[in-house]
């Protein structure tokens, strides 16, 4: 079991680093124009000169900043109304058509609807990431309460649960592997969302550096930025799924 | 009115009654579906009862459970009427696999009862242990449901029951669904544990043999729509055995009395 889970590790190792020996060859042997493609040394001395004399550690962590605060408020309201709207049979009936009609927008297609009305500030960026990520999360948020066992819901009558303990003990712990599956596909929504508005609205980040880089024919700068963004999205969704295993551990066992 | 339930209780050698269905009936829109059922259960007495599907057994359980409120007449707890769910009455239900917390050990199952209760955290950490070692559980506090059998499963509902301290124990065909195994040693289980605490049991069963074998009394309902249609007492010495009392002319011959009145029920 162990030496599989070995092997298999190695083995999707060994694809990484043959993908990026490829990109590295296609670059040196010029079959596409360094200009557009700069191999991965000129990215990765591009990135790392941008991280200690330039400034891409502080656009780094202004993208972060912004997907985490914009899925954060995602995640809470998310959880709030798709637990209120969940557990009420009456309000998913009444709102089911108008939340099919909003859920497929395109967030970013709601850019220019936030422009005009917040202009373009960091409160227009938060409120489309926040509003783009809500989506997923309270949809599946919505789906886990109305999925929690009723006979759940009459083990709490029958013990004289109070109101609060039943959504804290039973509903939320029933719900929680789905507002966490949520939570990851927000986080996706965040991200993608984060690096739009910085390039649409000019706000500072690695979106807007992907842009300007690219304007400018900085090629390794661009793919610096790009490779950037790709750690990024692996990292958040390596430590939401660490979160997700230990709140969740009941369920492995259940195997 | 305490006075008079004596009475009758020296009259007809009963306990005092605990449960009272004094003539229920519940309808659903033009469905009926009990009519003037009236029931008592005296204190310390298992009852049991059958009858083919759709008489109403599962409903007027609910109903002793403060669960469901008949439409007409009273459920009554030692003749205060029952409006809810109320600590000293547990049920036991018979999906276990849907009744218990996935996502809670077994341990923490047990605690969920307490917790209601606004029992201190200390206070339930020390009556955990023996509650799960009541049911034969000691040593699994720290297994979840799923890594469990059936059989331990419902130990850790009847020990979730036994934690709220009930003067009335509600079971709904409790040990259907467990292999024949299981179900003989839970029922010897619960019957040695009532034994102790002089539990009150209301005990629903499709089952006419376990009906026998635990019942001081077996009520048999008739379905469409549901009423009082046998009510049988049960003259096998206590304790009982699973050979023995079931080998028992008594046995046999209620449990004929038992299947005649199912048959002419179902017909």
């Amino acid at each position: 079991m162990k030496a599989w889970r070995i092997l298999w590790l190695a083995l999707s190792f060994l694809v990484a680093i043959l993908f990026v020996w490829g990109w590295q060859m296609l670059a040196d042997y010029r079959i596409v124009s360094p200009v557009f493609l700069p191999g991965p040394d000129r990215a990765w001395r591009s990135l790392t000169l941008g991280f200690t004399t330039g400034d891409l550690g502080m656009k780094f962590l202004s993208t972060v900043e912004r997907m985490f605060w914009g899925w954060l408020i995602a995640s809470l309201l998310g959880i709030v109304l798709g637990a209120a709207i969940g557990t009420s049979p009456r309000l998913r009936t009444y709102l089911a058509p108008t939340l099919e009609f909003l859920r497929p927008l395109p967030a970013s297609a709601t850019i220019p609807v936030a422009i005009a009305m917040l202009g373009l500030s960091d409160g227009m960026v938060l409120s489309v990431i926040a509003f783009g990520a809500l989506w997923p999360v309270l949809l599946a948020t919505i789906h886990g309460f109305a999925a929690v066992e009723p006979r759940l819901y009459e083990v709490g009558r029958a013990l004289r649960l109070s109101r609060p303990a039943v959504i804290f003990k039973i509903a939320l712990p029933s719900a929680s592997p789905d507002i966490l599956a949520g939570m990851r596909l927000g986080l996706t929504v965040a991200l993608i969302l984060s690096v739009v508005c910085e390039m649409i609205a000019g706000r500072d980040g690695l979106g807007n550096w992907i842009l300007l880089s690219a304007r400018s024919f900085r090629a390794p700068d661009l793919y610096a930025g790009v490779i950037l963004l790709g750690v990024l999205g692996y990292g958040t969704s390596v430590i939401l799924a660490a979160v997700e295993g230990r709140l969740l551990s009941w369920r492995k066992r259940a195997r | 009115m305490a006075a008079a339930a004596n009475m009758t209780a020296i009259e007809n050698d009963r306990p005092p009654t605990v449960i009272s269905f004094d003539t229920i009936s519940l309808s659903y829109g033009n469905r009926v579906i009990i009519s003037d059922l009236s029931l008592d259960v005296g204190r310390g007495e298992i009852v049991c009862i059958i009858g083919p599907s759709g008489c109403g057994k599962t409903t007027a359980l609910r109903m002793a459970g403060g669960l469901v409120r008949p439409s007409a007449g009273s459920v009554r707890l030692r003749g205060a009427p029952l409006t809810a769910p109320r600590q000293d009455v547990a049920i036991v239900f018979q999906d276990y696999g849907k009744a218990l917390l996935p996502w809670r050990t077994a341990s923490a199952n047990v605690s969920l009862a307490m917790e209601a209760a606004g029992v201190p955290r200390d206070q339930r950490q020390a009556r955990i242990p023996p509650l799960l070692a009541k049911v034969g559980l000691a040593g699994h506090g720290d297994k979840y449901p799923s890594e469990m059998s059936g059989g331990m499963q419902q130990r850790i509902q009847i020990a979730r029951c036994l934690a709220q301290d009930p003067a009335v124990l509600l079971m709904d065909e409790p040990f259907g669904a467990l292999d024949a195994m299981t179900r003989q040693g839970l029922q010897d289980e619960m019957l040695s544990l009532v034994a102790e605490t002089g539990t009150t049991v209301f005990f629903v069963t499709h089952d006419l043999e376990e009906a026998v074998y635990l019942g001081d009394r077996v009520v048999g309902l008739l379905p469409n729509p549901g009423r009082v249609g046998i009510d049988l007492k049960v003259s096998l010495p206590r304790p009982r055995n699973q050979l023995e009392s079931r080998e028992m002319p008594e046995f046999l011959r209620l449990r004929r009395e038992l299947f005649d009145f199912i048959e002419k029920a179902e017909r």
